[in-house]
C-alpha cells in the first residue's frame, strides 16, 4: 500500500517547498515514485477542487483515511489574542486544522525553522510558535506530552529553508523503518550532528585567526562579521546548497538559521565581542583556553594566508 | 429577479493564502473581493533591528523570490549609505535576479498554472488528453522536466551567492562574492544547458527566431510555420487557449506599472530596451501612453484592509504604518493587503506589464490589440525568458572577460532614508526604509501581489484581480474553477502579505 502524505503550509514563505524542488538525486518526482508515496495534498501542486479537499480533510480528521506522514511548513500562527485568525483556512483558524491532522498522523515532520521552533514570528504580534517546541523550550503548539500515532515526537528539520536532501532523507529513513536518532531539540543527528563550520572552505583561515572586517574578502567571518558557523548545527557545508556551494563558502556569514531562537534579536553581520574575542564561543570551548589558542594561532599564521593567496 | 449566489473560496496553487468572495448571477461573476488571509507582520518585526538586517529578514518574506527582496533591500541601503556599486557587482545582481525570474516563470507556468488544464473541467476539450500527458502534477512529461530543469538555473545563484532560496550575498556597495573563473564557466554551462531545453521544449525554435515575432499576425504565422512550434509548450498553450477561448478571459482594465528591471553597468555590450539606466525601463502605462515612473505618486489606501491608521486614509510608504487589528469579515474591511495606488489608480504588474512598459514589440502589440487578459499574461510569462537569457549570457561573458571588483566599501551612516525598487518575478516590488540611531525606524514593503490582489480603495475602485474576475462565466458556483484560472494567470503570491500578502 502506498504511504499517504499531506503537506500543510502555515505561517511561512513557501521556501521549504521551493527548496525541496532543488533536489537532484532523487529529485522530487522520483522521490514520490520510488518511496511509493501517495501525495494527498500539497497546496502548490494539487489540482483537487475545494469540495474534494473538504472531503479529504474530513476523511483524514475522522480517521476514515489513514494519514502516514504529515509535513508542516511554517509556524503555527496563534494571533491575534490566541484566535489564530491572522492565518485562516476556509473560514477557520488554520491552527485548528493543524491540531486535527496532527492527532491522526503516524509521523510528523516540522519542515523548516518556523514549523520547528516558531522562527520569524515567534514572540511577535502574530504569536507564532513551533509544533512541538517554542524556541528552546519543548511544548510549542502541540504540548510537551504530545506524540504522534507511532509514538514519536515531532521530527524537527530546521533551516531557513530546510535543505531538500534533509527532507527526502528523513522520509526515506522513516518509510524504510530505520531508527532516527534525535538531539535534545528534536533534530535528527544524521544532519544536525555537525556544525555548519565543518566543511567550510574558509576553515584554514579560521584555524590561524585570519579574520575579515570587510565584505568581499577570502578570510574567516567568525570574529567580526557575525558568522555563526562554529556555533550552530547543520549540514550546509557537507551536503552543499543546490549541489554547489554554501553561504559561508562565497563570503556570506552563517546567520544560524537552524537555531531554535533564529532570528537572533541582535544585529546580523556583526559579532558581539569582548576585547575583540567573540562572546559566543564554539560549543563546549573554555574561554581561557580559546584565548590562548587563538593568540598562538594568529602568531603562527603563514604569510600565504595573511596575504589571502590561496585559490579558495 | 435573478438568483444571486455569493461564494467565498480559498484558492491554492498561489503562493500563500488567497480567499475570494464572488457574487455570481446567472452564471457570471458580477462582483469580486480578494482577501489576503494571512498576516505575518514583517514590517513590524524589522522595526528596531540593525541597519543591515533587512538583507537577512526580508528574503524570508517569500520562498520563491527571496533574491528579489534581497535586491530591493540592498538597493534601499545603497541609497541610504550613498554606496556605489561597481559594474561587476551590478552584473552579479542582475544575473542572479534573472536566474530567479526564469525559475519562477518556468515553475509557475508548468507546475502551478498549466496543472489546471488537467482538471476534469476541461474533459471535453479536444486537447485534454495531451494536457494530462504533459501537466499532470509530478507525473506529466512537461511537469517532470520542469522539476529537473528549473533547479539547474538556480545553481547559478548558488555559485554566485551561496544558496537559493534565502541567501544574503547582496550588500550595500555590491555583492560579497568574488567568483573564480571556473565558477563563471560553470554558470555558463548551466545557462547553455537551460537555453537548449528552453528552445527545444518551451519555444520549439531558437530564441532569435522567436524574437522576430512582433505582432499577433506574426505569432499566428509562427504557429503554422513548423510542427516543432505547435508541439512546443508555447505552441500547446496557443492551441489550447484557442479551443478553450481563453483569449478574452480575465480582462483587466489595462493600466500597468513596472519598476523596470536590472540596472545597466556603466560599460556593457548588453543592449537595453532603449533605457540607458535599466535593461527594461520602468514606467506607468495607461491609455496607450507610457509615463516615466515617479515613486512619490505611490500611496497605500487603507480604507478596506484590516489596518488602523491615525493619519490620512492614503499614505506614501515613507509615512506608512502597519497596525493590524481584526474586525469581522462582514465589514467594509476584508483583507490583510493594503491597496497600493499609483497616481490615484490601481495598476497591474507582472511579466506582461514589465514587457509592455519596457517597449517589447510583441508584448506591446498584444497589450494594445488584445489587452490584459489571462492569455496575454500567461504568454508574457512563457516568453520572458527569451528576453532575459541573452542578456544574462552577455553579462556572464563580461564577468569572465573583465577583472574588476564586485564590491566597494561604503561609510555607514547612523541616520537616513532610502528606497529600493526592483522588478520581482511577479512585478513591482519596493522597500522603503528609514534608519535612525543605527536602527531601522520604519520598513515598508509593497509587493507585486499587493498591487494585483489589492482590495478596493476609498473610491470603491476594485483592485486588478477583482476587476478581472468580473464577467467571468462560472459553471458550478460550488467550485468556481474558472475564477481560479483567472486568478492564477496573475501568479499571485500571498506569502508576501507582509502587511498582508506575499509577492
Amino acid at each position: 500500500m502506498k504511504h499517504t502524505l499531506y503537506w500543510l503550509q502555515c505561517g511561512g514563505c513557501g521556501g521549504d517547498t521551493w527548496s525541496l524542488f532543488n533536489a537532484r538525486s532523487p529529485d522530487l518526482a522520483e522521490c514520490i515514485d520510488l518511496l511509493d508515496i501517495e501525495l494527498l495534498w500539497h497546496p502548490s501542486i494539487s489540482v483537487m477542487g475545494l469540495t474534494e479537499l473538504r472531503d479529504l480533510n474530513s476523511a483524514l480528521i475522522t480517521g476514515k483515511k489513514p494519514l502516514n506522514i504529515l509535513c508542516i511548513e511554517g509556524s503555527v500562527i496563534r494571533g491575534p489574542a490566541g484566535t489564530g485568525m491572522f492565518d485562516e483556512a476556509d473560514g477557520r483558524p488554520k491552527k485548528d486544522l493543524v491540531a486535527a491532522l496532527a492527532h491522526q498522523a503516524d509521523y510528523i515532520l516540522a519542515v523548516g525553522t518556523c514549523a520547528s521552533y516558531g522562527g520569524i514570528g515567534a514572540d511577535r504580534e502574530i504569536e507564532a510558535t513551533g509544533l512541538h517546541f517554542h524556541k528552546w523550550k519543548q511544548g510549542g503548539f502541540l504540548g510537551e506530552s504530545f506524540s504522534s500515532k507511532k509514538g514519536l515526537p515531532v521530527i524537527n528539520l530546521p533551516g531557513c529553508p530546510c535543505h531538500c536532501d534533509v527532507v527526502i532523507g528523513t522520509l526515506s529513513m522513516l518509510l524504510s523503518g530505520a531508527e532516527i536518532e534525535l538531539n535534545a531539540f528534536g533534530m535528527p543527528l544524521e544532519w544536525y550532528g555537525m556544525m555548519v563550520h565543518q566543511g567550510c572552505t574558509r576553515n584554514e583561515y579560521h584555524e590561524y585567526r585570519v579574520e575579515e572586517k570587510q565584505f568581499g574578502e577570502k578570510g574567516c567571518m567568525f570574529f567580526y562579521l557575525g558568522c555563526h558557523g562554529p556555533l550552530v548545527n547543520g549540514p550546509c557545508n557537507k551536503i552543499l546548497w543546490n549541489g554547489r556551494s554554501s553561504k559561508t563558502r562565497v563570503g556570506v556569514p552563517c546567520f544560524g538559521c537552524t537555531r531554535p531562537d533564529f532570528p537572533q534579536q541582535y544585529p546580523f553581520f556583526e559579532t558581539r565581542n569582548i576585547e575583540g574575542i567573540p562572546i559566543d564561543l564554539p560549543d563546549g570551548v573554555s574561554r581561557a583556553h580559546y584565548l590562548a589558542y587563538k593568540g598562538m594561532a594568529a602568531a603562527a599564521a603563514p604569510k600565504r594566508l595573511k596575504k589571502r593567496k590561496t585559490g579558495i | 429577479m435573478s438568483a444571486k449566489t455569493v461564494c467565498v473560496v480559498p484558492f491554492n496553487r498561489v503562493e500563500g493564502d488567497l480567499k475570494v468572495r464572488l457574487d455570481i448571477e446567472e452564471g457570471r461573476v458580477t462582483d469580486a473581493r480578494c482577501s489576503g488571509i494571512m498576516y505575518r507582520g514583517f514590517e513590524n518585526i524589522l522595526k528596531g533591528r540593525g541597519p543591515l538586517d533587512g538583507l537577512v529578514i526580508t528574503p524570508r518574506i517569500c520562498g520563491i523570490c527571496s533574491t528579489s527582496h534581497l535586491s530591493a533591500a540592498a538597493k534601499a541601503l545603497d541609497s541610504i549609505f550613498g554606496a556605489e556599486v561597481p559594474d561587476n557587482g551590478l552584473r552579479i545582481r542582475n544575473i542572479t535576479g534573472m536566474a530567479e525570474m526564469i525559475q519562477n516563470d518556468t515553475r509557475h507556468s508548468f507546475l502551478l498554472f498549466m496543472a489546471d488544464f488537467t482538471h476534469p473541467h476541461f474533459r471535453k476539450h479536444p486537447l485534454y488528453e495531451e494536457a494530462q500527458r504533459r501537466y499532470t502534477p509530478m507525473k506529466g512529461s512537461d511537469a517532470v522536466q520542469t522539476v529537473r530543469e528549473s533547479r539547474r538555473i538556480l545553481e547559478i545563484i548558488a555559485l554566485l551567492g551561496g544558496q537559493w532560496p534565502h541567501s544574503s550575498f547582496m550588500v550595500p556597495g555590491g555583492v560579497v562574492t568574488v567568483p573564480s573563473p571556473n565558477d563563471i564557466s560553470q554558470c555558463r554551462f548551466m545557462v547553455r544547458h537551460y537555453r537548449r531545453w528552453y528552445e527545444r521544449q518551451v519555444l520549439g525554435c531558437a530564441i532569435e527566431r522567436w524574437r522576430e515575432i512582433q505582432s499577433r499576425k506574426d505569432l499566428d504565422d509562427w504557429l503554422e510555420e513548423r510542427p516543432e512550434h505547435q508541439k512546443s509548450a508555447v505552441g500547446f498553450f496557443l492551441r489550447f487557449s484557442e479551443a478553450a477561448k481563453l483569449e478574452e478571459q480575465g480582462r483587466g482594465d489595462g493600466r500597468f506599472i513596472s519598476f523596470g528591471g536590472f540596472d545597466m553597468p556603466r560599460e556593457t555590450g548588453v543592449k537595453s530596451f532603449g533605457n540607458k539606466d535599466q535593461f527594461l525601463g520602468a514606467g506607468f502605462l495607461a491609455d496607450g501612453i507610457t509615463a516615466s515612473l515617479d515613486q512619490e505618486k505611490i500611496v497605500e489606501d487603507l480604507s478596506h484592509c484590516w489596518f488602523e491608521n491615525s493619519g490620512p486614509i492614503t499614505q506614501h510608504p515613507f509615512s506608512g504604518e502597519t497596525r493590524p487589528y481584526a474586525t469581522g469579515s462582514e465589514s467594509d474591511r476584508y483583507s490583510w493587503a493594503k491597496a497600493p495606488r499609483y497616481d490615484g489608480h490601481p495598476a497591474e504588474c507582472g511579466p506582461l506589464a514589465q514587457l509592455a512598459v519596457a517597449g517589447d514589440p510583441l508584448m506591446g502589440d498584444l497589450a494594445e490589440t488584445i489587452g490584459s487578459t489571462l492569455f496575454t499574461r500567461v504568454l508574457a510569462r512563457l516568453a520572458r525568458t527569451a528576453i532575459l537569457l541573452p542578456a544574462l549570457e552577455g553579462w556572464l561573458q563580461e564577468l569572465a572577460d573583465g577583472e574588476g571588483e564586485s564590491f566597494h566599501n561604503y561609510d555607514p551612516v547612523n541616520e537616513g532614508e532610502g528606497f529600493g525598487l526592483v522588478e520581482a518575478p511577479r512585478g513591482a516590488l519596493g522597500h522603503w526604509v528609514k534608519i535612525r540611531d543605527k536602527k531601522i525606524q520604519t520598513y515598508q514593503i509593497i509587493t507585486p501581489t499587493a498591487w494585483n490582489a489589492s482590495p478596493r480603495d476609498q473610491k470603491e475602485v476594485r483592485g486588478p484581480i477583482e476587476a478581472s474576475l468580473v464577467n467571468t462565466t462560472i459553471e458550478n458556483p460550488d467550485d468556481p474553477f474558472e475564477a481560479g484560472l483567472v486568478i492564477r494567470s496573475f501568479d499571485p503570491c500571498l506569502v508576501c502579505t507582509v502587511h498582508a500578502i506575499e509577492t
